[in-house]
């Protein structure tokens, strides 16, 4: 029974919406909070839900951010249209980014993004390819 | 004296202003008028400022009687910083301390005294300790019960160094005790307040401690004496605050005071939330230092100061630009055998948890409030006596309100019928 879906929370993230970014991480956030889940849980995923949301306004063209919350673990599922992710392995180093100057001249694109993801996530998964690209993070309970 | 802001019923009209300021919703109406619950208050004083019809004042205890009736056989005065601010450019400004100890006290400690020995513990732990970033100050005490209260996960990042009110409470009282051979009951120790919620840090601090000041003396009930006794004063023995000190009075001022580079100064409630949201994103973390303070401009934006937070920091800085910083600090010279004794650092008080819901039940529930929610107009105009929608749709779960209080509604439904 443990395993078994309580509730979804969906949010919309749009390309290049660099206003709106982070407002789905912070409404799940606040879900959060609402639920009574422990605070150093919620800053887990608050950052996982942060980065992953910056992560499809960069580098997609689009795509949803869902927060699944089941009895013994959170999970965090990011998936978006776009090129996807062509060297996973680079993408997991610390500081490796394909943002354009552009962005980094708006404080975004560090190459923090999916090492800060996984050093907070119990599990990670990554599916990418030329369509697009679905991130999979787990956070026990 | 556990609650700071008293409230006049009568003067309220009921308006929603200070509901809808309220950072924790902690205000709703309940037939007409604004209610505090006071377990979601942080004693910021929004509402004392935003209320047009002056409804909200701050407590005044009977400080002139607490002093000259008690039992004290020796009474401490605190002044905060940010009393220098409230006088005219070119008063004196080394009078107020004698006029201080002629309203009867026997002894002054400048808060700024004290904040010159905060800053350099707080120093050493940001040099010393690097796994923590960013630290977060903690003199605000409603910044910090805002943090509590909203931002729980960042509680670990508050930086745990006692705040220039107590380290002058302690140390003025470690003093009294040595050279009079006093007891503690014997000692008073009054705070002369720019902020309600200094309050809530003496009668409840976030640390595992008991705190040594015993009153808190509002600003404002005690200036217009104050400065009666300046203007009078003609001792001319001067005791001057530290002028580096007293700047902790201005936002970024204890910063500047702690001597950091890499720092943020936030003042004003919208502003440190936004600030908590972005760290609590696991932004920031190249930050050493963010100093939050709940009011505009820091303390001199305190609700119980005197003159407008604007004025009162350009008398600040005027002071400071006009006077040669002599420190008078009596413990400075022995401030490394202190930090080294422990005295700055403090742990925090455990709390007893709430008794939590499961995860399955906390989920139902927020179900039957959003679906509560998703009838309401979604207005957030306050006139059921809830600050927002949202806020009405917890309180008819909760069987605080009632669901037609929506006056909204209540004439979509009259109409109807």
């Amino acid at each position: 029974m443990a395993d078994r879906l309580l509730k979804r929370y969906s949010y919309n993230v749009s390309a290049n919406d660099f206003t709106a970014a982070g407002k789905g991480s912070s409404s799940i956030k606040n879900n959060l909070k609402s639920l009574g889940i422990d605070a150093n849980i919620i800053r887990k995923i608050a950052i996982i839900s942060y980065e992953a949301e910056i992560n499809i306004v960069i580098h997609s063209y689009g795509g949803k951010l869902h927060c699944d919350i089941y009895e013994n673990k959170i999970v965090i599922i990011s998936e978006d249209t776009g090129p996807g992710i062509k060297d996973v392995d680079m993408a997991m180093r610390e500081g490796f980014s394909t943002a354009s100057d552009n962005i980094r001249e708006l404080g975004f694109g560090a190459g923090m993004g999916l090492p800060n993801i996984k050093r907070y996530s119990d599990q990670l998964e990554i599916k990418s390819d030329n369509d697009g690209t679905a991130i999979t993070v787990t956070i026990c309970l | 004296m556990n609650f700071s802001i008293m409230f006049d019923k009568n003067k309220c009209r009921g308006c929603t202003n200070c509901m809808k300021r309220c950072p924790t919703e902690a205000i709703r109406l309940i037939d007409g008028k604004a209610f505090i619950h006071t377990s979601k208050c942080i004693h910021c004083g929004e509402c004392v400022k935003v209320c047009p019809y002056n409804a909200y004042t701050p407590e005044s205890i009977e400080w002139y009687d607490k002093m000259h009736d008690s039992s004290y056989k020796y009474k401490i005065a605190i002044p905060s910083t940010t009393l220098y601010g409230q006088f005219p450019r070119g008063t004196d400004i080394c009078k107020v301390q004698n006029s201080i100890l002629k309203l009867g006290f026997d002894y002054v400690y400048d808060a700024s005294w004290a904040a010159e020995l905060s800053a350099r513990a707080i120093r050493l732990k940001i040099d010393a300790e690097k796994t923590v970033r960013p630290y977060i100050s903690t003199n605000c005490p409603a910044a910090v019960r805002l943090i509590k209260n909203r931002y729980p996960s960042l509680m670990d990042n508050l930086i745990l160094i006692r705040e220039p009110m107590e380290i002058a409470a302690m140390l003025s009282r470690e003093r009294a005790r040595n050279k009079y051979n006093l007891k503690d009951e014997e000692i008073g120790v009054f705070y002369i307040s720019p902020c309600p919620a200094k309050l809530l840090a003496v009668t409840n601090p976030i640390g595992d401690y008991k705190a040594s000041v015993d009153w808190v003396i509002p600003l404002n009930t005690i200036f217009g004496e104050l400065y009666r006794e300046v203007i009078r004063e003609d001792n001319m023995t001067c005791s001057y605050p530290s002028l580096s000190g007293m700047k902790w009075a201005v936002a970024g001022g204890q910063s500047k005071n702690v001597g950091l580079n890499n720092y943020i100064a936030v003042n004003g409630m919208e502003n440190i939330i936004e600030i908590l949201e972005e760290i609590e994103n696991g932004k920031l973390s190249d930050i050493d230092y963010v100093e939050t303070l709940a009011c505009v401009n820091g303390c001199v934006g305190g609700t119980f100061n005197v003159v407008n937070p604007f004025i009162a920091t350009g008398n600040i800085n005027y002071i400071s630009n006009s006077l040669e910083d002599d420190c008078m600090n009596p413990d400075i010279d022995r401030f490394e055998k202190m930090y080294e004794s422990g005295i700055f650092h403090y742990k925090l008080k455990e709390e007893d948890s709430l008794n939590k819901l499961n995860l399955k039940e906390a989920v139902e529930k927020n179900e039957k409030i959003k679906e509560i929610y998703d009838k309401l107009p979604g207005l957030d105009c306050g006139s059921c006596g809830a600050p927002t929608c949202l806020a009405h749709a917890e309180d008819v779960y909760n069987n605080e309100s009632q669901f037609y209080d929506c006056v909204v509604l209540k004439v979509k439904n009259k109409q109807e019928e």
